[in-house]
């Protein structure tokens, strides 16, 4: 089966473009996350949005715009509750995350098993089909387009918010608050553009893995950035491909595969990589 | 020019006070030192200053400066030292507030950056990611990221601790500048002689005001022994 044939099927190619999507979309926001030492908030914003899916799913069966409005409903609830306990200095903020996040998983958990079975929580977190249908890749598609144009617009606060808070305090602005908010509403933007299809958690990998992997290759924000879009959407056609071949569903095979292309960035990279750091001379 | 007044000032941390009623003028154009013992209160009361904590009784009044505008460096800025951004990046973050969100670096401000750049020695590394700047060059380009603050009031908490002697003096005539500008400073130092050589007036404290004033009667052996005595005795409390 060559290449060809596999992307000439009009479900891979929907899934093809999806993948695309979302690479520009959520690799950015992942190198953003990594940045600030936020690693694991994309995955616990993945489950956090599971009750609003439930809830959803409960009020209007499996319809694709319920689901999407109840998870960023979840997703603002949650994220607007953790940064609230954080900003009581109680608890440091990913500890008051981990608290809400785990929470709503159960919530979530719950709601699922009560109403549509445990099949339907899989799915959400794993990645049901390789279909996205037109409304799903719209969904991608404006995420991507939105996550973007957010990112242009407000680069300069939310890389000033990551790199020094206490600066950012010292002037009257308030962290915690509208840009942090806005940051992790477009992950979970994202992530919701792609868990229909490819799972919320394997969503986060394609967020994450690339832009960590970029970490090899590039110095500045705009590097990595621009390094993780293009990992995360070769993983994401390199994993659609060999998931065809296996016939198995995408999510994880993409995931794996963003692992590999991160394995070979750690080798090879060319900011410090093994292979660089094993030879310092190769640097003069 | 700016001033702060200290009004019936109480500091401290989850309800326990560490500074005590304080009340006083950091005074206008000068550049005042905080000295003390560990645990006297000094960078408690910097962070009052720069609106950082919120005090448990009392007031800080600003006179001729906007809170937004203060510049405000402190002891350890927490910044992770990973992140992937350069040295230009970094002291542009001090046009922030002149900037808003939105409005982007115009001629005038790439002038202030390559001027406050130059200022602190660090011309033509621009583009070097923080990552690979030394110690010295991190602090220095702390430094010049206060200076692109342009602010009346500056405050600086050990500024010169754990550097070399040669970053020291050279940040110390950026200090001694910014005085000359008659820009307010307020600096914590641990160095007394810098402390002598830099502020013409003192604040020595221990919890409470132990002596305020022209450096040359504020900063005595017979002051800095009872800030000492006075904080051994709290200790003790505590």
């Amino acid at each position: 089966m060559s290449a060809g044939v596999v992307i000439g099927d009009l479900a891979l190619r929907s899934a093809a473009a999806g993948g695309l999507a979302l690479a520009f979309g959520g690799a950015p926001l992942g190198v953003l996350l990594i940045a600030r030492r936020m690693s694991l908030s994309g995955d616990a914003l993945s489950h956090g949005i599971l009750p609003g899916a439930a809830i959803a799913y409960l009020l209007a069966g499996p319809n694709p715009l319920a689901l999407t409005a109840g998870a960023l409903i979840a997703a603002l609830v949650v994220v607007s509750l953790s940064s609230l306990l954080a900003r009581t200095r109680r608890l440091p903020e990913d500890a008051a995350f981990a608290v809400i996040y785990l929470s709503a998983l159960a919530l979530g958990v719950l709601l699922l098993a009560r109403t549509a079975g445990p099949e339907a929580l899989e799915a959400l977190l794993f990645g049901a089909t390789t279909a996205l249908d037109r409304g799903g890749l719209l969904l991608a598609a404006s995420a991507a387009t939105a996550t973007l144009a957010a990112l242009a617009l407000f680069i300069r606060g939310f890389v000033a918010e990551s790199v020094d808070p206490q600066f950012v305090r010292a002037q009257g602005g308030r962290t915690g608050g509208g840009l942090h908010i806005l940051l992790m509403m477009l992950v979970a933007l994202n992530l919701v553009a792609g868990f229909r299809a490819f799972g919320a958690l394997m969503t986060v990998g394609l967020m994450m893995i690339p832009a960590a992997g970029a970490r090899f290759w590039a110095r500045g924000f705009a590097g990595q950035a621009c390094v993780a879009i293009a990992l995360s959407a070769a993983s994401g056609i390199l994993g659609l491909l060999i998931a065809a071949r296996l016939g198995v569903e995408p999510g994880a095979v993409m995931t794996l595969a963003a692992a590999g292309l991160f394995a070979v960035s750690g080798l090879v990279g060319v900011n410090g990589g093994l292979a660089r750091s094993l030879k310092p001379s190769a640097r003069l | 020019m700016a001033s702060v007044v200290l009004e019936n000032l109480t500091l401290g941390y989850a309800g326990r006070p560490a500074v005590w009623r304080l009340d006083g003028v950091f005074a206008a154009g000068k550049a005042t030192a905080i000295v003390g013992p560990n645990g006297a209160g000094k960078s408690t009361l910097l962070k009052a200053l720069a609106g950082l904590i919120q005090p448990i009784a009392g007031r800080t009044r600003l006179d001729g400066v906007s809170r937004r505008d203060i510049a405000y460096l402190a002891q350890d800025s927490g910044i992770d030292r990973g992140f992937p951004i350069t040295l230009d990046d970094l002291v542009a973050l001090g046009l922030q507030a002149r900037l808003g969100l939105f409005r982007g670096v115009g001629p005038a401000e790439r002038r202030a950056l390559e001027t406050a750049i130059a200022a602190v020695g660090l011309g033509g590394l621009e583009a070097r990611p923080i990552a690979a700047l030394s110690g010295g060059q991190f602090q220095r380009a702390l430094f010049a990221r206060v200076m692109a603050q342009d602010s009346k009031l500056i405050l600086l908490d050990e500024p010169f601790a754990a550097q070399d002697t040669r970053t020291i003096d050279h940040l110390a005539d950026v200090v001694r500048r910014w005085s000359a500008e008659c820009r307010t400073l307020v600096l914590v130092l641990h160095d007394l002689d810098l402390a002598r050589a830099l502020c013409a007036e003192t604040l020595v404290l221990a919890g409470e005001v132990v002596a305020w004033g022209p450096t040359a009667t504020a900063l005595t052996p017979e002051t800095l022994k009872r800030a000492d005595v006075l904080a051994a005795t709290s200790a003790v409390e505590a």
